[in-house]
């Protein structure tokens, strides 16, 4: 037989850094002992119907997020939460963190899903219509009666809720025009999805909530890495922490040229009052339904890895 | 081409051409595909089922044909017909002029071809019948040809669809049809006064001036749906799916409550008369997103965006060739079908070449509406001779001038696409 | 055995009256709760997508004639009747084959979904995706019904069929 085709579907676009790093990073890396045949815009399976493709042996490859996992594994939603990364970096201390075993083990036993490495995706910012000396956001009060765009599931719409906002699900095709008109009085995203999604035409201030440090996680079929030999499994799983990290650190910089760039545009950006924000979403997460599914103790764990 | 894929093509085009429902035969050759590939059969299943289950924006489908029913069984289109024979049925070529100026107000209320030539259409026919002055062909080929124009301008069920496929605004796309729609009515028109011209056509008698005001005020509430949309869209109460459930809900209180025509059981019969078709085009909806997992696997449209690139074709030339290929495949294919299966197709090779997708959406779902009325399959002619009873034969023989001009309107969109993205510009469209 | 089948066919759409029905209503409630209360339902969403869904199988299992579906019949009506009884026969074979052969892989697969819950109403997608199951067999069943009478009566005298729900 010849090379093992790995399949991945994705709903990111060829230009997305996960995208970019996986084609430029991931790919060439085991080329030597498997092609890796990627299938971006949700072309073969569609968004959130990935994790049972691999689990059915229908798909190679995919990458996932922490509310996706959620669906099958409530425990995941503690990465789905506000406040609880606090950067790129300390999503990677705690992915490779033994504390992480558990979870990681069950997602291989249940669905025979293998989790490679974690992808950062960005920290989610406020993205208002209004300029600040119209609405100037300090604490969670501040959002009261804002029509705030999250997408579509629960826990996100929680997530809007527990920032103060009024959360409304619409699709990302719509935003622009939402924003534009008014049907919705902003919308969160990390910053580079503000300019590629040219939000900042229609909007008019950023307020830097970070309110998730959002990431993905790089999934292979179990039953597919382990019928790799042990030098190619570990060729594997370097080639998925380099790409990881090659994206991370381009993102990282494009957040960072980005503000610059969005003031130029004339929006107004700056930090509201983080600590009331963390104080506020996290009190309202650990009395949710969701925080009785995080395992004991885990939300201290991670905070104490937090740097 | 893999055995698998020619399999599956043959068992599906095979199907398709001996009667079986299209539905069905995309259906039938994917599982052939699968099973020869050694893949999970299940994942037809897995593709329609989840597909149709994702997307929010296809919900639009079954409440635009429930916004259509109800508009044609509540008297609304009659008391529009009477404003338009008040209006513009006084000039020569009359009641031509108002069987496309009726399409057009129709065509901003409702989002489906067939819906316009079946309501509006069929009254406007037998008027023009009636009259003396038009052959029954004449009078179905204009009709056939206006409701055409239907799914152009906004609300469209095509323009929902497309924007599925491709993961462009629904909003941008509709606006991007206002002109082109106009554009269409303008060509047909003239075509109308032409023959008006050829035959030396008596003039209707006008309505008296005076009873203007009294028709207007009887069809004011119905000219109002088309404003109630487009400022219910673009005004930002709503998004364009949700302008389907409202224009729905406006029909049924205009019908129910305004014209006093709708009872319990012509609405269930609504009801039903919309579940139908509803579940007739989601299953083949549901098979186009088969056939596209079969594209992706195959990476068919990468391998036409990476023909296309070998051989330096420039944009215009693009859009010739694709055009004439969709024109083409719709004297065969039903207009979802194209806009599902094969649209997708060239998707990755516009975004190569750098061609605006709200454009290539307007101009290709033009195209597929012109495919609704080329023989031998036509489906708008089909209905018109199933409503009317005049001849398929007498239809087609006064066809083909409309094709003529709706094809020369497609022309002058495709040069300038500025036709299409001037409007959706003009709300913020950035490209 | 027809009585029986016109009451069957008048309860099934009874049922998918009502499915547009809720599918309509659903909609309406989730525009009035998103404008007029400014506090959007969740769940609206997703009953209008799982109405959506229904309507799509069991509309297309039990209501949905020969003549609704959108099909390219030129050449079928076009032949006598000893070939368009030779094409109908092909057509429920391959149909009935097909659809038999991916009913247990599929089945495989919906009730894997039971531990998939959905985002909002938190209903296992089982139960949801359940219906493409029933739509399966109820197809498979009317083929395999088609074959019989096919072989013992012939093709029916179909109108022209043209005129298909096809709605644009
Ligand atoms: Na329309
Ligand atoms: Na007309």
């Amino acid at each position: 037989a010849g090379k093992p085709v790995l399949r991945l579907s994705s709903p990111a676009s060829e230009t997305d850094q996960r995208a970019v790093a996986l084609i430029e990073k991931f790919a060439p890396a085991i080329a030597s002992f498997a092609t890796f045949e990627p299938h971006w815009n949700a072309t073969l399976f569609k968004q959130g119907t990935e994790l049972e493709a691999i689990s059915r042996g229908n798909l190679d490859m995919a990458i996932t997020s922490a509310q996706e996992l959620a669906v099958f594994f409530p425990e995941f939603s503690i990465f789905s939460a506000g406040y609880v990364h606090k950067d790129a970096a300390h999503q990677v201390k705690v992915f490779n963190d033994p504390l992480m075993e558990p979870m990681k083990k069950k997602v291989e036993d249940d669905l025979g899903v293998k989790l490679l490495t974690v992808m950062y995706l960005g920290r989610r910012q406020l993205n208002l219509r209004k300029s600040k000396a119209e609405l100037t956001v300090k604490t969670p009060a501040d959002l009261k009666g804002v029509t705030l765009r999250m997408p579509g599931t629960d826990a996100w719409q929680f997530l809007g809720k527990a920032l103060g906002a009024n959360p409304t699900p619409m699709a990302f095709t719509e935003i622009y025009t939402g924003l534009q008109t008014g049907a919705v009085d902003g919308q969160d995203n990390p910053l580079p999805t503000v300019v590629d999604a040219k939000f900042y035409e229609v909007t008019k201030q950023i307020c830097l909530t970070s309110h998730l440090v959002d990431l993905n996680y790089l999934a292979i079929s179990k039953k597919v890495f382990d019928a790799l030999p042990a030098d190619q499994q570990a060729a594997l799983l370097k080639a998925s922490n380099d790409a990881a990290e090659f994206g991370r650190q381009n993102q990282l910089k494009k957040e960072d040229d980005l503000i610059a760039f969005l003031k130029d545009k004339g929006l107004d950006v700056y930090e509201p009052d983080i600590k009331a924000f963390r104080d506020h979403v996290q009190k309202l997460f650990l009395s949710s339904e969701y925080a009785a599914s995080w395992p004991k103790g885990m939300l201290d764990k991670i905070n104490a890895l937090a740097s | 081409m893999s055995l698998a894929l020619t399999l599956c093509l043959i068992a599906i085009l095979g199907l398709a051409a001996i009667g079986t429902p299209v539905a069905y035969s995309i259906i039938v050759g994917s599982i052939v595909y699968l099973v020869a590939k050694g893949q999970d059969p299940a994942i037809a299943g897995e593709q329609m089922v989840s597909g149709l289950y994702d997307s929010f924006v296809l919900l639009a489908v079954p409440l635009f044909i429930v916004a259509a029913n109800i508009m044609n069984a509540g008297a609304i289109s009659e008391r529009l017909l009477k404003f338009c024979v008040a209006t513009v049925g006084r000039f020569k070529g009359g009641l031509g002029h108002v069987n496309v100026v009726s399409s057009l107000i129709f065509s901003g209320m409702s989002g489906s071809a067939v819906a316009d030539a079946a309501g509006v259409g069929r009254i406007v026919i037998d008027m023009m019948r009636k009259s003396g002055h038009y052959s029954g062909g004449y009078a179905a080929a204009l009709t056939a040809a206006s409701a055409t124009i239907g799914p152009v301008i906004p609300p469209s069920i095509p323009m929902v669809l497309f924007a599925l496929v491709s993961n462009t605004s629904i909003g941008y796309l509709f606006l991007g049809g206002v002109m082109p729609g106009l554009v269409m009515g303008a060509v047909l028109m003239i075509m109308n006064v032409i023959h008006a011209y050829k035959h030396d056509m008596v003039q209707e008698e006008p309505v008296p001036l005076r009873e203007i005001p009294r028709l207007t005020a009887q069809a004011f509430p119905a000219l109002l749906m088309p404003a109630i949309l487009l400022y219910g869209i673009y005004g930002g109460i709503t998004t364009p799916t949700e302008a389907a459930a409202v224009a729905a809900a406006y029909a049924l209180i205009l019908a129910a409550v305004f014209y006093r025509t709708l009872t319990i059981k012509s609405f269930y019969n609504i009801l039903v008369e919309s579940a139908r078709p509803s579940a007739s085009v989601g299953l083949v909806i549901g098979g186009a997103l088969v056939l596209n997992y079969i594209v992706a696997s195959e990476n068919i449209g990468v391998s036409i965006s990476h023909a296309l690139s070998g051989i330096h074709v420039s944009p215009l030339m693009f859009m010739f060739g694709v055009n004439i290929l969709l024109l083409l495949l719709g004297c065969v294919l039903d207009a979802s079908t194209i806009i599902l299966v094969i649209i997708p197709l060239f998707i990755p090779s516009c975004r190569e070449l750098g061609i605006d997708l709200i454009y290539f959406g307007v101009v290709t779902v033009v195209n597929t509406m012109i495919g609704m009325v080329t023989p031998p399959y036509g489906i708008l002619l089909f209905v018109i001779n199933a409503t009317t009873g005049i001849p398929l034969k007498e239809i087609i023989s006064e066809i083909w001038g409309f094709i003529a001009a709706l094809v020369l309107a497609l022309v002058l969109m495709i040069l300038f696409p500025e036709i299409t993205l001037w409007l959706p510009k003009l709300f913020g469209y950035s490209g | 055995m027809g009585a029986i089948f016109h009451w069957l066919r008048k309860g099934a759409e009874a049922i998918s009256a009502l499915m547009m029905f809720g599918l309509f209503a659903t909609f309406l409630l989730q525009i009035y709760s998103r404008y007029v209360m400014d506090a959007p339902f969740g769940w609206t969403l997703e009953l209008c997508l799982i109405f959506w869904l229904w309507m799509v199988f069991f509309g297309g299992a039990f209501i949905v004639r020969e003549r609704d579906h959108i099909r390219f019949d030129i050449l079928y009506m076009a032949v006598p009747r000893g070939p368009r009884r030779v094409m109908a026969l092909i057509s429920a074979l391959a149909i009935a084959a097909a659809f038999l052969w991916s009913l247990e892989p599929t089945w495989g697969w919906i009730d894997f979904l039971k531990i998939k819950k959905s985002a909002t109403l938190r209903v296992p997608m089982r139960d949801i995706y359940s219906i493409y199951a029933i739509f399966l067999v109820a197809v498979i069943a009317a083929q395999l019904w088609r074959i019989v009478t096919l072989f013992k009566h012939g093709v029916e005298d179909e109108a022209s069929a043209s005129t298909a729900g096809a709605d644009q």
